[in-house]
């Protein structure tokens, strides 16, 4: 019992990591209605670029921190300028594998600069987890846990409560109706963009200082991971991708202490692909009818 | 002909097999990211049928060819409602669980006082068939191109059959297909299934040209490779995907003296290609086209005076 | 952990094990198996390696001589897609032992093909993992998530 629940809390912390990688999926899938399968990869990036930093400078905690957004945004800026700004709204799979095409990209780029199979990250937190009666809890997942919720609470700020969220919204909604009322949708797009990269940057620094190592695989984990968490939680909504990332988080816990990391990989598919059968919209999103997908769908 | 330039050219064979099987879904309007699923199933299964049951190779590739189709018809089945994005995803998610099953996949047999079979994440090796019956590199490729031809031949035979065109009204808009009396459920199987089995010969073939295959050669990338090289060749013809595979094997061979740099090279191709020709090189209006100047051409032959 | 053959396994194991006991003993007589030590060493070139291979006979253990070795790679997460250039190896005085020097393309994994014609027709497969400074085989499989440390 003491390890159900103790599995439960680990899955909770695990799962704030998804959920911190879901949010950045749901900005961009949210409003540009595409998949970026470059995310992960430009996360990856960012993360290169922070070890990098810290292993030739020594450069602390903070300053890593930085530079992984950093590194990031320019990425994800990249992304979407080569794969998604010139398709606009229309040509949907194109773009799609044409993030894809980047994704490789991106991965061989960050090979070839730091071509080991590990690199070192520096710590999130040292010291003792803290106990709670039977229970551990380790510091750096309390940190990310906080971080998950705090910043899915303010990506909810900056949608209801900004003139920036609001464009993003009245996108969301009906791209032509928000250009004709006036709103740059380009610029807008590119800054939900640039600021999926940067949640993305935050969720990857909290990851792999948790881990404590960066490795080239890193890059289509977080893609699959966000994905998942973002899918099963619900399309488009921040709650559903905190909900998701948790939920996720929990039940790879639990498969992995039974049946081991091949089948907790299994089982998060699986999740996956009956929420997708049962109801594609998620445990919180609405089920997309036909007028979900858009004509410019296929290819 | 030289070793490497028959490795080269079986490869090229081979790959063609899966992006043509990702082309046909393409073709009744589904993106699936999976195929490399049906890959994997059929390469399993005629590599388990050659080197554990002793099955001729004729035998063991129809047996590949039908495990894929089946099961891809049985993926197909659920995922019916699915559309655009959201199917693409579910395949995604099936092949990621099929790789990761064949990783805890354990099925061996004691032959010559070695195990052989697949072995989990540590992959089937011993797949010697040709090695035993002596058929010689040069051989194989033939068969994969005599099976190849015999596709294509299919696909011409298809695109100017009434299942072919029903297959495009259901990929142009499934509504209208299903007014004009199209049964898109069962279309949609059938399409699924008839991929599945390609993508399974393919798989065949691969695992007795390599004598090798592990889980971790049937990842999102093959899936994602084998959708691109039918945007990339275009979606107007069997031969699209073909040329798309050319591009990327033979380019990846022209650009050796770049060594670890094609894929940044090939990905950024692909992405500007993409830009210009989101439905490829060969697509409907250029195949059209070529279609009327070969009309033209043949016509202006015949009516020449003699 | 991971999951082991149960009991279903060992049933088609046995049945299988007959089977192919029956079929396979006089189709096999006559066809030599291969077995291959690989070793690897980085040279001063980047992503050159120099590689020495013993081959012998799988069931009697007998070194194979004057048997012509072409050495390949491939890289197992992409499939045909890493064409290494395939290398002639040289015999080297030893029974059994040829020398190879390949260039890969990128560090990693890679399945590196071992192809004989001549006296002995058989290919033979190596998972190595190649480092910028050492050659070994690969660790037993690990997942593909960051590893999740237990207190």
């Amino acid at each position: 019992m003491i390890d159900f629940v103790q599995n439960t809390i680990d899955g909770v912390m695990i799962g704030s990591s998804y959920a911190l990688l879901a949010l950045g999926f749901t900005l961009i899938f949210g409003v540009m209605r595409r998949l970026n399968l470059s995310y992960g990869p430009s996360i990856m990036i960012g993360a290169y670029l922070g070890t990098w930093i810290y292993v030739q400078a020594g450069a602390g905690p903070l300053a890593v921190a930085a530079a992984v957004v950093l590194g990031a945004v320019l990425a994800g800026v990249y992304v979407e300028r080569l794969c998604f700004a010139p398709m606009g709204f229309a040509a949907g799979i194109a773009s799609m594998v044409s993030s894809f095409a980047i994704w490789m990209q991106l991965e061989q780029a960050a090979i070839l600069v730091l071509p080991r199979h590990t690199y070192p990250f520096p710590p999130l937190a040292t010291g003792a987890p803290l106990t709670l009666g039977p229970f551990l809890l380790r510091v750096d997942h309390l940190i990310m846990l906080a971080c998950a919720l705090g910043l899915a609470a303010g990506v909810q700020i900056v949608l209801y409560r900004t003139r920036f969220g609001l464009a993003l919204r009245a996108i969301i909604g009906n791209p032509t109706a928000a250009h004709l009322v006036g709103i740059n949708v380009k610029a807008a797009v590119l800054g939900a963009f640039a600021a999926a990269s940067a949640l993305g940057g935050v969720a990857g620094y909290l990851v792999l200082a948790t881990d404590q190592q960066v490795t080239p695989m890193f890059g289509m984990w977080a893609t699959m991971k966000g994905l998942i968490a973002m899918m099963i939680g619900g399309l488009g909504s921040i709650p559903g991708a905190v909900l998701g990332g948790l939920l996720l988080g929990v039940v790879e816990v639990h498969s992995q202490w039974y049946f081991g990391p091949q089948v907790r990989d299994l089982v998060a598919y699986l999740l996956l692909f009956v929420v997708l059968v049962v109801h594609p919209g998620g445990f919180i999103g609405r089920a997309p009818g036909r007028e979900g997908t858009m004509p410019e769908q296929r290819a | 002909m030289d070793d490497y330039l028959i490795g080269v050219l079986s490869n090229i064979g081979v790959i063609s097999f899966v992006a043509l099987s990702a082309y046909l879904l393409l073709l009744t309007g589904e993106i699936s990211f999976g195929q490399q699923a049906f890959f994997a199933i059929g390469a399993y299964s005629a590599g388990i049928a050659t080197a554990m049951w002793s099955w001729p190779l004729s035998a063991a590739l129809v047996f590949g060819a039908a495990t894929g189709g089946a099961s891809a018809a049985l993926v197909g089945l659920p995922t019916l409602r699915l559309h655009g994005l959201y199917f693409a995803i579910a395949t995604l998610a099936f092949a990621e669980m099929v790789r990761l099953l064949f990783e805890l996949f354990q099925y061996q047999v004691l032959i010559d006082g070695e195990l052989v079979g697949p072995n989990g994440a540590d992959g089937f090796r011993g797949i010697r068939y040709i090695f035993q019956n002596d058929i010689s590199a040069l051989q194989f490729m033939g068969l994969i191109y005599a099976l190849l031809a015999a596709t294509l031949v299919g696909f011409l035979l298809l695109e100017r059959s009434v299942l072919g065109v029903s297959f495009r009204m259901i990929g142009e808009d499934s509504v209208l297909a299903q007014l004009q009396g199209i049964a898109v459920a069962r279309h949609k199987v059938l399409a699924a299934g008839l991929a599945g089995a390609l993508a399974g010969i393919g798989g065949g073939l691969y695992a007795h040209l390599t004598t090798y295959v592990e889980p971790r050669v049937f990842d999102v990338m093959l899936g994602v490779l084998s959708l691109a090289y039918g945007l990339i060749g275009g979606l107007g013809t069997a031969l699209g995907p073909l040329l798309g595979v050319l591009i990327d094997i033979g380019l990846l061979e022209s650009i050796r003296a770049l060594a670890g740099y094609r894929m940044i090279i090939f990905g950024g191709l692909v992405a500007l290609l993409l830009i210009v020709r989101p439905r490829g090189l060969l697509d409907e209006r250029v195949v059209h086209h070529l279609g009327r100047l070969w009309h033209r051409a043949w016509t202006h032959m015949r009516m020449a005076p003699r | 952990m991971d999951a082991h053959a149960d009991g279903t396994e060992m049933t088609k194991i046995t049945i299988g094990t007959l089977v192919a006991a029956c079929c396979a003993a006089g189709a096999w007589a006559a066809d030599v198996r291969a077995k291959a030590d690989v070793t690897c060493k980085p040279t001063a070139t980047k992503l050159e390696y120099d590689c020495i291979i013993k081959l012998s006979n799988a069931r009697t253990g007998e070194p194979l001589k004057d048997v012509t070795l072409t050495v390949g790679a491939d890289m197992p997460s992409m499939p045909a897609a890493h064409n290494v250039r395939p290398v002639k190896a040289e015999a080297s005085a030893e029974a059994g032992t040829y020398q190879a020097r390949i260039q890969l393309e990128m560090l990693g994994d890679w399945a590196v093909r071992l192809d004989l014609s001549g006296a002995v027709r058989d290919r033979v497969i190596a998972i190595l993992r190649f480092e910028a400074d050492r050659v070994a085989p690969p660790p037993p499989a690990a997942s593909k998530a960051p590893p999740r440390h237990r207190h």
